[in-house]
């Protein structure tokens, strides 16, 4: 059902007077339109809001490509680092002032591919910094060369032939480095993610939130929306999300359940 | 003769305790009231057949540099030792084992290899550990016996030093090497009766007072903590590692915080990080590293948040040398990282001066919002000197930062165009004040923007800034008796303290020669070097690199193609290099 021009304009006005939209800078984001990225910082904001963190108390690290302009896009202290070193920069944020709440922002690129080195040492610290990791398997920047998500046989132009190397799998390396918060999140349900990222702000520790995203410029054949919406559902009702041995087969096993898939505080 | 000043030398392998030796001969020399200049060389591997040396210089009055001669060699491996018999002094003291444990094959002894001017001591060093229940590592305390019963040293300057170095080891490890030591000192005194050598020295007078024995690394630590530095992010590389475990220990207890990181990129981004969040911060590197850290310090540059950088330089390019001296970084230091990225770049000339400039460079990244990279190198990080340093004082402590007026709450500019080109900083906590940083190019308030007007505008900001700090950086210093000089030597580092001493001989024997100390070497003091080089006919660089890093960056204001001393031998510069080179240059002036 399409949304009368009437009634969308009431519903933008609604939002602009509730003080949903506080924490958006006045810059736009300027991702392409319908780009999952917007999903995501819906839920972001949302969880901000809710926790009523003040806004100067706030520092968003980020890196470089489509994600890493997140810091542009929010009132709060905003630091753009260079490509892949967010979370050494964020970890010297958080121990300079542990009274900031820290994110950092980046994406699959930027974390997974020259920023990978990282994670495991960010996991073995244990400051408390929440990574949001933005998946869209796509350096989306440089215009839409494969990532090390990439399923395999992705075309683009770093690969015309068809992608041959094996993805990576952030949840599963997260869980395997011995992080003590893993979320896997869906980019379309800011709704359901507004919770689990505030139980990810209030974690003491390193919290990672693996975002599936699509990029709808550059993308058109694997992480599409319907893909990721035909496919994405929640974790069985039984899930344990205590149980790291659990959570390793669980995720081993189902490439696309969405929760919090491991906890220890 | 009485001498001024001696050189030592101990000689061993890896393993044969000679570094601890030489450590010892010179805290005990220090408490005598010595003044002490002292650096090992090493290799590698921590456990091989590498040559380890120990060099000190003890002397009446503060030593600017090495002699080129050693007056007395102490070997604790004659196989290794004999490559040193070139450096000894006419009449040199040659003190060695003369029984040891295996049979000595023809030509094996340092005996065989002296000039027939060396006064040989041969003392039984093992035989000596041995007896006194140690093993025969033991011969290193034997040596140090003998050699304060050769030149009629007091004992008592020594027993105290090696009690307190095996202190943790427990009483019954002391008493064993303080045996050995005496057994040394007794042996040695009986075979050869007392003060065998003739008196090098003219009484000391203490003028240690307050003094303390420190290599350059730990003044450098000892500075930062001084100055309230409050976190270290560090990864381990030659020869910057004790700064890093100095801190490691120390930092924790006064309320900072340390943290090892997964490598030199990560440790400067998170000083970056820690310094934007408005606390004092320092990593330290060597040239690997340095490599490492320099898109992260163009970062520091573009989104200006200070940055402390200490780059230990070791012999390169690559790996290099890791255990041997150069100053090969300096275009790294000034120049490394993408783009157009003015940075202050400074460099101490001895250990008091890397207490000094570390202070410095904290006070100066803060103020100026910028990395700040101090270049010492092995030979200054490892070399000690008995110095005495500054206090701790409230002055060190100061905050330097400069932080924007309660009238710009809600209005803020984090990168307002201003005349000096600093734009007062804001820091994360601050309510009215939230801004963005990044490293793209970016308008006064630190959105994203690629107009020409704004690049321009910006890269002129960036460079006002820096070279306005030259008001706040350490002056050049001249060492001229004349105004109008026939040959002008500049120099940097730890390379200075050896063209002093050459140009103090020269000017003892009447030559026209003077010298100018360069501290700061980004940015210069172009003006005052100008002047300098315009009052000799000719200028001399030398410094501890093969393309004469320094004559490139200052080379053109000379109104003459300046002369370069390169040197890439692994090794500290000698007096006698330089000297043979100025007189070589002034022979063909006055020709």
């Amino acid at each position: 059902m399409k949304t009368s021009g009437k009634a969308l304009a009431e519903k933008v006005k609604q939002i602009k007077e509730s003080d949903m939209l506080s924490i958006r800078s006045e810059s736009l984001p300027t991702w392409c339109p319908g780009c999952g990225y917007f999903g995501i910082q819906q839920g972001l904001n949302n969880a901000i809001q809710q926790l009523g963190l003040s806004h100067h108390k706030i520092v968003n690290v980020t890196g470089i490509g489509c994600a890493g302009r997140y810091a542009f896009f929010n009132d709060a202290y905003g630091l753009h680092v260079v490509h892949g070193r967010l979370l050494p920069v964020a970890t010297g944020v958080k121990m300079a002032n542990p009274e900031l709440t820290v994110f950092a922002v980046g994406g699959d690129g930027d974390g997974l591919a020259i920023g990978a080195g990282h994670l495991p040492h960010m996991v073995r610290r244990n400051v408390n910094v929440n990574y949001m990791l933005f998946d869209n398997s796509t350096f989306g920047l440089t215009k839409g060369q494969i990532s090390p998500t990439s399923p395999i046989g992705t075309v683009s132009k770093a690969s015309p032939s068809g992608n041959v190397d094996t993805p990576l799998n952030a949840t599963l390396m997260a869980l395997s480095y011995g992080a003590t918060f893993v979320a896997r999140l869906y980019a379309g349900d800011p709704k359901h993610n507004t919770a689990i990222i505030k139980e990810g702000i209030k974690h003491e520790g390193f919290s990672i939130f693996h975002f599936y995203s699509s990029c709808v410029t550059f993308d058109k054949v694997y992480k599409t929306w319907n893909n990721l919406k035909d496919n994405v559902h929640p974790l069985p009702p039984t899930y344990d999300h205590a149980n790291l041995k659990h959570a390793i087969d669980h995720v081993l096993e189902d490439d696309f359940s969405m929760g919090i898939i491991y906890k220890n505080d | 003769m009485l001498k001024n000043d001696i050189t030592v030398e101990i000689c061993g392998t890896s393993g044969d305790g000679t570094i601890a030796a030489g450590g010892l001969l010179n805290e005990a020399m220090s408490r005598a009231g010595f003044s002490v200049i002292a650096y090992d060389s090493y290799p590698s591997e921590i456990r091989g057949f590498g040559r380890c040396v120990t060099k000190s210089r003890f002397g009446l009055e503060q030593m600017l540099a090495f002699s080129d001669k050693v007056d007395v060699l102490i070997s604790l491996n004659d196989s290794q030792s004999y490559s040193r018999t070139p450096f000894l002094a006419k009449n040199a003291v040659v003190l060695f084992d003369n029984k040891p444990l295996a049979k000595v094959k023809e030509g094996g002894s340092i005996a065989a290899h002296v000039g027939p001017d060396a006064n040989l001591f041969g003392v039984p060093l093992i035989n000596l550990a041995l007896e006194a229940g140690a093993v025969r590592k033991g011969k290193n305390l034997a040596a140090l016996g003998a050699f304060v019963a050769l030149f009629g040293l007091d004992p008592d300057f020594f027993r105290p030093v090696i009690t307190n170095k095996f202190k943790t080891k427990g009483a019954e490890v002391i008493e064993t090497n303080i045996k050995i030591f005496d057994a040394g000192f007794n042996s040695t005194l009986n075979n050869y009766g007392e003060q065998a050598v003739e008196a090098l020295f003219a009484p000391v007078k203490n003028k240690n007072k307050g003094k303390i024995l420190v290599s350059g690394n730990a003044a450098i630590a000892k500075g930062a903590l001084d100055a309230g530095l409050e976190l270290y992010f560090g990864y381990p590389i030659t020869p910057a590692t004790p700064i890093m475990e100095i801190m490691a220990k120390e930092l924790p207890l006064k309320g900072g915080k340390f943290q090892l990181m997964e490598d030199e990129i990560a440790s400067i981004g998170a000083v970056i990080g820690g310094s934007y969040a408005g606390k004092r911060a320092m990593t330290a590197t060597s040239g690997p590293g340095l490599a490492l850290m320099a898109e992260m310090i163009s970062l520091g540059v573009m989104t200006e948040i200070p940055a402390v950088i200490i780059d230990a330089q070791r012999a390169g390019p690559s790996t290099g040398i890791p255990t041997k001296t150069e100053q090969s970084d300096l275009h790294a230091a000034v120049f490394g990282g993408p783009g157009d990225s003015p940075r202050i770049v400074i460099a101490p000339t001895n250990v008091k001066e890397c207490y000094e400039y570390i202070v410095k460079s904290l006070q100066l990244a803060e103020k100026y919002q910028t990395p700040v990279i101090m270049l010492t190198d092995c030979f200054l990080n490892n070399r000690v000197e008995n110095v005495l340093l500054p206090e701790k004082s409230s002055d060190q402590m100061k905050d330097c930062n400069i932080y924007p007026d309660n009238s710009e709450k809600g209005n803020y500019k984090r990168y307002k165009i201003t005349e000096s080109g600093i734009s007062p900083r804001a820091v994360p906590g601050m309510e009215g004040f939230v801004f963005s940083s990044t490293g793209l190019e970016h308008t006064n308030d630190g959105k994203p923007a690629d107009t020409p007007q704004i690049h321009m505008e910006m890269n002129e900001k960036r460079h006002r800034k820096i070279l306005n700090a030259l008001n706040d950086l350490p002056e050049p210093e001249e060492f001229s008796t004349e105004k109008l000089l026939d040959l002008g030597l500049i120099t940097w580092g730890s390379s200075v303290g050896a063209a002093l001493e050459a140009t103090l001989k020269a000017q003892k024997k009447g030559l026209k020669v003077g010298m100018l100390k360069v501290p700061a070497i980004y940015p210069y003091h172009s003006d005052h070097i100008s002047n300098f080089m315009n009052r000799c006919q000719e200028i001399l660089i030398p410094e501890l690199n093969f393309t004469g890093q320094l004559a490139n960056l200052i080379g053109h204001l000379h109104k003459k193609v300046v002369l370069r001393l390169n040197q890439t031998t692994g090794e500290p510069i000698l007096v006698c290099d330089i000297i043979n080179r100025v007189e070589d240059i002034l022979a063909k002036i006055n020709k």
